[in-house]
């Protein structure tokens, strides 16, 4: 384990948990995605960019904890039609930054630039494309580190967007 | 050939081909979106002078601005010299419109103002102003048009049915306003924008399309209003005229604020301020019966408290574009929560519309051919006239259904 400073160290567990989420999202496994989650999560798909109060107006996706349990219980009841099947998926996850790290807190802000390939697998059979800007907030739980935060901004968003019913 | 409406649409059957019919699509654009009243927006998207939204009527691009004079008008949102978008945001504020090719300027009413290097300019400006709408009329500050200027009047339109869906909507407010303030969400789905009016006010799927909704997140008002056996359930299918309709859900309401899904403890302000504005009797009939889960023919959908605009963008294309409804006069945190509720329910990542997109874009693909027909008989033998003369029937059956397509093919085949 790495102390919380910047550094190599640091970015390379940063990296390491991102790549795993990414993994996790990408072939849907979502009790093992949830199991990265910490328990004040914000799970936020932003009205165009993220530069407003997502209290005050509305988002794609704007989940505390509680609504994000929610999400995945629907996904887990196998009777989402939006996703069953679910969308297989393959994204890229590059440009990992980490922006600014507490101590006190335990905790870094990391950006990243995320590509995400999906295959509208239940109904149109067509391949969609996601760019985005992930900023990620994580918080190191004694060996471990857990996501409080992941904020999508979508470069298509602000206008419509197809179903969005998977893990972005 | 041109398709013929009276054969393709019957009272009970609709031929697939009007869903995927180029011809039919560039019909309706001209009898329903042309033609017909549609809605626009709401005025309180455009509160001050000079903000301005933009949105389209059918094809057409259009501007929603506030003027100085105070007024809301809608405008073409085209240069009338070269044919320039001129505003290609989603909403912004501003003190004129000038185009970015040559310059021209235009006044918030649309008139234009200036012309730059005027000594080539020989024309009177009075007729260079933008497009606008035949018509435009507003009713609790929903603001309605109609590009021919042919349509009748507005209370024509709505009817007594319309207008009385937007007084119940409007009248939750402890002011009477409502306010569009949440932003607006796209939801772009790949089917045809029937299949909208269609799916938003169909009582008998939710058992099997939303049943992932209801297995996570149960004690939901919809257990009340649509779920349960086909005895149980009190909620009705009601036909209010003109191609409106409505999943009336008031029989259903057992207790106050069903339709929140709360209990008055956790919107205390809110009730205090309804009673205030409207006496403790009318309030608790308020409370009790809660906002329509109604259409307005042919793009305004009201979903309670979310509402969407259905945008067609080709015969197999459409975007279902949804805000929250907001009200004027009442605390910050009960607007919050009515948000919440849309985010969880609307939009491409909401608990329950995705769903219907599926399904929707599933029809689509099945009607590629312009083959095939639908069936929409269901109640027929149960559908009856109630005391205050509507055509009601069970939630699940296909009376509203049969309402749109009704209308729809009066529209299209007398136009």
């Amino acid at each position: 384990m790495t102390s919380l400073e910047p550094g190599t160290g640091l970015l390379r567990e940063v990296e390491a948990f991102i790549y795993r989420e990414a993994r996790l999202a990408d072939q849907s496994r979502y009790a093992e995605w949830e199991a990265l989650v910490a328990d004040d999560m914000h799970y936020w798909v932003p009205n165009g960019r993220a530069d407003y109060d997502p209290a005050a107006r509305l988002s794609y996706i704007n989940d505390n904890r509680a609504r994000l349990a929610t999400r995945i219980r629907q996904l887990e009841t196998g009777l989402r039609h939006a996703q069953t099947p679910p969308s297989p998926m393959c994204r890229f996850v590059t440009n990992i930054e980490v922006l600014s790290v507490d101590s006190a807190a335990v905790e870094v802000v990391a950006v990243a630039n995320q590509l995400v390939y999906e295959l509208n697998a239940q109904s149109t059979g067509q391949i969609r494309t996601w760019p985005g800007r992930v900023t990620y907030r994580l918080r190191r739980v004694g060996d471990e580190w857990r996501m409080a935060g992941k904020t999508v901004e979508l470069l298509i968003s602000g206008d419509a967007l197809p179903n969005l019913a998977f893990l972005v | 050939m041109e398709p013929i409406y009276d054969t393709l649409v019957t009272e009970y059957r609709v031929h697939g081909s009007v869903y995927v019919d180029e011809r039919v699509y560039a019909n309706e654009m001209d009898r329903i979106f042309t033609r017909g009243w549609v809605f626009v927006g709401h005025e309180s998207e455009v509160a001050s002078a000079g903000d301005w939204v933009t949105r389209r009527l059918g094809n057409e691009p259009v501007i929603m601005v506030r003027t100085r004079a105070g007024d809301v008008q809608v405008l073409a949102n085209r240069c009338s010299h070269r044919g320039t978008t001129l505003c290609w945001q989603s909403s912004g504020h501003t003190s004129s419109f000038q185009c970015t090719y040559h310059a021209w300027t235009f006044g918030l009413d649309g008139q234009l103002k200036g012309v730059p290097y005027p000594g080539g300019f020989d024309q009177d400006k009075s007729l260079l102003g933008l497009d606008r709408p035949g018509q435009v009329d507003r009713y609790r500050g929903f603001v309605f048009a109609n590009m021919s200027g042919n349509g009748g009047t507005l209370a024509s339109h709505l009817g007594d049915g319309g207008v009385e869906l937007l007084d119940r909507l409007c009248d939750l407010s402890p002011t009477g306003n409502i306010v569009l303030g949440g932003g607006w969400i796209g939801h772009r789905v790949q089917s045809n924008w029937k299949m909208w009016p269609e799916s938003d006010n169909d009582g008998y799927h939710l058992n099997w399309v939303h049943a992932s909704m209801v297995r996570s997140a149960p004690d939901t008002y919809y257990e009340q209003t649509v779920l349960g056996g086909e005895d149980g359930n009190k909620s009705l299918a009601v036909d209010l005229g003109n191609g409106h309709f409505e999943l009336d859900f008031r029989p259903s309401y057992q207790t106050e604020l069903a339709w929140l899904g709360v209990t008055r403890a956790k919107v205390e302000l809110y009730c205090e301020a309804l009673e205030q504005a409207r006496g403790v009797e009318q309030a608790n009939r308020l409370l009790l019966d809660g906002p329509p889960h109604a259409m307005i023919f042919p793009n305004l959908f009201l979903g309670e408290l979310s509402m969407a605009i259905i945008e067609p963008v080709g015969p197999g294309e459409t975007v279902h574009r949804h805000t929250s409804v907001l009200f004027d006069g009442v605390d910050e945190a009960f607007n919050r929560r009515l948000m919440r509720q849309s985010e969880a329910a609307m939009g491409p990542a909401g608990f329950i519309v995705p769903d219907d997109a599926v399904v929707a874009e599933r029809m689509q693909a099945a009607f590629a051919a312009g083959r095939g027909w639908i069936d929409l008989s269901r109640g027929a033998n149960r559908e009856r006239i109630d005391a205050s003369g509507r055509r009601v029937s069970h939630v699940s059956d296909e009376t509203t259904n049969r309402a749109f397509w009704r209308q729809y093919r009066h529209v299209m085949s007398t136009s």
